[in-house]
């Protein structure tokens, strides 16, 4: 028990760097996210195109792949570019490079949600907008923003979970600075140092499983938040109704 | 113009690079033989998932539930490891003597002799079976979703028509599960190919591990690859390459999907 404890100690500073990686880029990938899928709805073929393109790309190769490819073309440019402007021991850093790409990569699979959600907005909702007269803009805050995050979240909360797991790959591919490691690379570690796979793997294993359940429960709150309109789930009832 | 191209002939045919191609069989066989493991665990989790023993229907429950909980990667280096220490454990308790442990200084194994190194080859199928198990529990999901949506009407016909419960399983029931379940195994089968990139996290010298040695800056004329860092294009080769076979796949699965749907009505089309 006491060795168990002891692990969950040494784990506690790792979490806070997984957590990090997730927390800093899921706004930016979330906002990057909604601007893409407004551009695979476009009309314009060129913004499609682009998008799609992107999309495509992003969701169609290993998260294990682009983290290399980032950081190797941030290398090739370190030389000609950062260290003139004195900004490589920003932009070759880990913290910094781990959300870059995280954000390149969730904001795809978000984008595609979203895409599927902006399809998914009742026709009719948007025609009664424009029978009143609303403009563009209004249309978009007011009748298609709300139904396309509503129908959105359920699966986005998915998203954010996996965003969190695969912040577990951040750093086996980015080279690990001083103290910085997270869940892995102290599962790794300590694993190298006594062996004992089963002990330091499934501590990591729980506190993914952790974070993971925080998530849903805080993000369900929200959807509780966003569908307050709608009537209530019935509650659950122990006791048998002899009356009607 | 022409000395370029036979320079650059010269140089994507030279040795490390020959080897570099043939490590594309790695991948590959993780793939094909993970996709496979995937279907038969999802098979087996399903099955128990639908069980009408109470027990097994936790077991399955559990698998599915955990393994999804849990990022693929923590369980594709765990996996192969625990097996590995597992085998040894089992091999000291018959081969070791009382004096080859106490001589032991290091932490594993408990004596030299149970020591059991692992090849490319061991790790490679290891690999497999852990793909296997992880995205087994995906499948498990997305199989016993597609076995609840055949519709009831189908097999009340079928029972109707006095097959036994075996003839209705395999000849109604399975046969039209797969159109339910081909979209979401074809979600898992794009996920396989992605985790496949993390081969070389177990030391199996794949295109990963060989994108990076030959891109590696070298200025050794010897070696026949004099260059700076070049890592990022060879990369941008794998990042390509992937997005080539998920392309493939798209195609592949499509045609499937239109093979299996035959004589069944469907809104979709």
């Amino acid at each position: 028990m006491d060795v168990f404890l002891n692990e969950l100690s040494l784990f506690a500073p790792a979490v806070v760097f997984n957590i990090y990686f997730a927390v800093a880029s899921i706004p930016l990938g979330f906002v990057f996210a909604v601007f893409l899928a407004l551009g695979k709805a476009s009309s314009n073929p060129l913004i499609s195109r682009l998008s799609r393109g992107y999309i495509y790309a992003f969701r169609g190769s290993p998260l294990f792949i682009q983290f290399f490819m980032v950081y190797f073309l941030a290398l090739s440019f370190n030389i000609g570019v950062w260290r003139p402007m004195g900004i490589s021991w920003f932009v070759l850093h880990p913290l910094f490079i781990g959300p870059l790409v995280l954000v390149l990569n969730t904001a795809a699979y978000t984008a595609e949600i979203f895409y599927g959600a902006l399809r998914a907005v009742p026709r009719g909702e948007i025609e009664a907008a424009r029978a009143y007269g609303m403009s563009q803009s209004q249309q978009f805050r007011q009748v298609v923003w709300p139904n396309l995050i509503r129908l959105a979240w359920p699966a986005y909360t998915n998203e954010v979970v996996f965003l969190f797991h695969a912040t577990a790959i951040v750093y086996l591919a980015l080279p690990v600075i001083g103290q910085q490691k997270d869940l892995m690379i102290t599962a790794k570690d300590l694993f190298q140092r006594d062996y004992n796979a089963f002990l330091h793997f499934s501590v990591a294993a729980l506190y993914f499983m952790a974070v993971s359940m925080l998530v849903f429960f805080l993000f369900g709150l929200v959807y509780r938040r966003l569908m307050r309109h709608m009537p209530a789930a019935p509650r659950m009832r122990w006791a048998p109704k002899w009356l009607r | 113009m022409s000395d370029d191209i036979a320079f650059w002939l010269s140089y994507i045919t030279n040795g490390k690079h020959l080897t570099w191609y043939a490590s594309f069989q790695f991948t590959i066989f993780a793939a094909v033989v993970g996709g496979a493991l995937a279907v038969v665990f999802g098979l087996i989790g399903a099955t128990l998932k639908n069980s009408r023993f109470w027990p097994l229907r936790l077991i399955g429950s559990t698998y599915s539930a955990t393994v999804r909980g849990i990022p693929d990667v923590l369980f594709f280096l765990f996996f192969p490891l625990a097996f590995e220490q597992a085998v040894e454990w089992v091999v000291a308790t018959q081969v070791c003597s009382p004096e080859a442990i106490a001589a032991q200084t290091a932490a594993w194994p408990p004596c030299r002799e149970a020591n059991w190194l692992l090849g490319t080859t061991e790790y490679l199928i290891l690999a497999s079976v852990s793909l296997g198990l992880v995205y087994g529990a995906f499948a498990t999901n997305v199989i016993h979703g597609a076995m609840r949506s055949v519709p009831k009407g189908q097999l009340e016909a079928a029972r109707a028509y006095g097959m036994s419960a075996r003839q209705v399983l395999w000849r109604v029931h399975i046969r039209q599960m797969w159109v339910y379940a081909l979209p979401g195994l074809s979600n898992v089968w794009m996920l396989i190919i992605k985790a496949t990139s993390l081969l070389s996290l177990l030391q199996i010298a794949d295109i990963v591990l060989w994108a990076d040695r030959l891109g590696a800056p070298n200025f050794l004329p010897a070696v026949g690859l004099v260059h700076d860092d070049w890592r990022w294009r060879y990369y941008l080769v794998l990042f390509v390459f992937y997005i080539f076979v998920t392309f493939l796949s798209e195609k592949g699965f499509n045609a499937i999907m239109r093979r299996a749907g035959r004589g069944i009505l469907s809104e979709a089309r």
